[in-house]
């Protein structure tokens, strides 16, 4: 036992140090990081709550489209480099099994999700609560007294990201675990991805379908893409004096769970997946 | 009896190649004991099946029919292969790790006691010759560079048997007699070595048994020394040999029923004479 995480978290660690030593990694943290930090200069003239609302909006969205790209593209990358320069060839002749080394490939990758998401969370509050001051000092009884943005709540949030980014990361490894070529991976997961962030359409068109077959399949359907937008949670958790409907303390924990769920199921798709390919 | 370091029996491999079930089969029915102890080299033109055998060995690939066992243990088990250490042809390593990092990784991998991997790293950087590049970043590497960090990297956690795919492609002929005497040198620690090459002269001086492959099947097998001496033959070396002499010794072969068949001037092999004028060869690092 103690072994097999020993080499989990080895295998990881590596492919941690890999991805933080590719140029491609570091272009896109600067590149976030400028994105944050920019929404500062794009003026806005309803001061107020309503500039800090555009200034996280403008974050969160940063770090889901970079997160996003980051999530499919690395993992797609750091696992098809692996098959590519046969590297996995030298890992899988030493006593590793196969799911330790996936197992170890994602936790790379949900490592550096982690350190992403925290940096720029981290950016984002800094920047929040820097302009929260400033506004306070300007318009205080617009304020109340009290901060409106909840740091917490943007704490938590950035860990609903982290683990949505996760189950991204999951799905890119399921599909690169049978596909033979990187872009392939990249562009069906992708896809996925489009088809989880929509399907609550889809849900919501499912009390209309009549026909039960077509229902159960549509049912079926949208248990296996996880429903991406119930991590949109966003507004209420770092504004919660301002949003209309409070979300109870459970929520939270459920939707990170949903995610861990998720990431379990995919990881475990893509261990199955490669157990037999021939590399 | 103790079971032998590498048992293939009837082992056949298809690949199917295309959409339509086409098969190749690239090993067809082959059988062999490697014992322990021994360097075995198997030989043969590209593209006849010897890194697939290897890698069905190491569960690498599955066998189509029949099986490997690593000391007993069937090659599908992981646990076959806690003994092992692999060189793949053409190895391409980590990029961004240096050297050193790169043996590291993978001697933790192996589970090597932490407290050892740093003393054992140093110890095989220095066997294979590598000790002036260990720091620098495998990408920076050159080819014959990167066979010889496969190699550490075969033999950081120090196991018993040792697969080697074309353990001398790319390199000089220094690095090569430097790498025979590697394999000697495990040979005489007791380690088991299956190597394959088409390199025959380099095989011949470290291989105790070989097995000839061709088109997926196993042509001759057997030990070196059998297989190639002629065994109706004696050569004798004379340092100067005038050709009034050489007639005496004609005279004297016929009255013992034998004939003197050809008289020639022993040659140093090519890489010899290299290896007299280079020295240490390599360019010198500032
Ligand atoms: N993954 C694969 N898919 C399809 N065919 C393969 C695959 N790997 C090897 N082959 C085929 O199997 C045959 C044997 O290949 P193998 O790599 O074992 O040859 P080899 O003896 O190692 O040759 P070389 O001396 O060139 O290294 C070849 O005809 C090759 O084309
Ligand atoms: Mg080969």
């Amino acid at each position: 036992m103690n072994g097999i995480c020993h080499r989990i978290l080895t295998i990881g660690r590596n492919t941690f140090l890999d991805a933080v030593r590719q140029k491609f990694f570091n272009a896109l943290v600067i590149l976030s990081v400028a994105l944050i930090v920019s929404s500062r200069f794009f003026r806005q003239f309803d001061f107020g709550s309503g500039e800090l609302k555009f200034i996280a909006d403008f974050g969160l969205g940063a770090i889901l489209l970079f997160g996003s790209i980051l999530a499919v593209v690395a993992t797609a990358q750091l696992f098809y480099s692996e098959i590519e320069n046969r590297t996995a060839l030298t890992i899988l002749a030493k006593p590793v099994h196969r799911w330790e080394f996936l197992a170890g490939k994602f936790l790379g990758v949900f490592l550096l999700l982690a350190v992403f998401t925290a940096l720029m969370a981290g950016i984002l509050g800094i920047m929040l609560y820097w302009r929260e001051s400033s506004l306070m000092d300007r318009y205080g009884d617009q304020f109340g007294g009290q901060r409106l943005v909840s740091y917490a709540g943007l704490a938590g949030f950035a860990v609903l990201q982290w683990l949505k980014l996760g189950v991204l990361c999951a799905i890119t490894l399921f599909v690169s675990s049978f596909s033979n070529t990187n872009l392939y991976s990249v562009v069906v997961s992708f896809f996925v991805m489009i088809i989880c962030q929509l399907q609550y359409i889809a849900r919501d068109s499912w009390e209309s379908i009549g026909n039960p077959a077509l229902k159960g399949l549509v049912w079926g359907l949208s248990l296996l893409f996880p429903n991406f937008q119930m991590f949109n949670v966003g507004d209420v958790m770092l504004f919660p004096h301002d949003a209309t409907e409070q979300l109870s303390a459970g929520t939270p924990w459920m939707i990170g769970g949903y995610g861990v769920v998720y990431i379990f199921v995919f990881v475990g798709l893509a261990v199955f997946a490669f157990r037999r390919r021939e590399i | 009896m103790e079971a032998p370091a590498i048992r293939i029996h009837s082992l056949v491999k298809d690949f199917r190649i295309g959409l339509r079930g086409w098969k190749l089969r690239a090993v067809d029915d082959v059988s062999l004991d490697i014992h322990d102890n021994e360097v075995y080299g198997l030989l043969g033109p590209n593209g006849c099946g010897k890194s697939t055998t290897m890698k069905v060995v190491l569960g690498l690939l599955e066998p189509t029919v029949g099986g490997c066992e690593i000391y007993g243990v069937p090659s599908s088990q992981v646990k076959s292969r806690l003994n092992v250490g692999f060189l793949p042809e053409a190895p391409y390593f980590y990029r961004y790790l240096t050297g050193r990092e790169l043996l590291k990784f993978y001697a933790k991998v192996c589970s090597v006691e932490p407290g050892k991997i740093k003393p054992r790293v140093t110890e095989v950087l220095e066997m294979v010759g590598l000790t002036e590049a260990a720091d620098r970043r495998v990408g920076t590497y050159s080819k014959g560079m990167l066979q010889r960090i496969g190699i550490a990297q075969a033999i950081v956690h120090d196991p018993k048997l040792i697969i080697l795919d074309e353990p001398t492609a790319g390199v000089d002929p220094i690095g090569s007699a430097a790498i025979a005497d590697l394999i000697r040198a495990l040979k005489a620690q007791g380690k088991t070595i299956l190597l394959c090459s088409h390199l025959l002269a380099q095989v011949e001086g470290v291989c105790d048994r070989v097995a000839i492959m061709d088109r997926g099947k196993v042509v001759l097998e057997g030990k070196v020394d059998d297989l190639l001496s002629k065994h109706d033959q004696q050569s004798l070396l004379v340092d100067t040999f005038p050709e009034a002499a050489r007639a005496d010794v004609e005279a004297a072969l016929a009255k013992h029923g034998a004939k003197l068949t050809g008289v020639t001037t022993p040659r140093i092999s090519l890489d010899d004479l290299f290896l007299k004028h280079t020295g240490k060869g390599g360019p010198k690092q500032s």
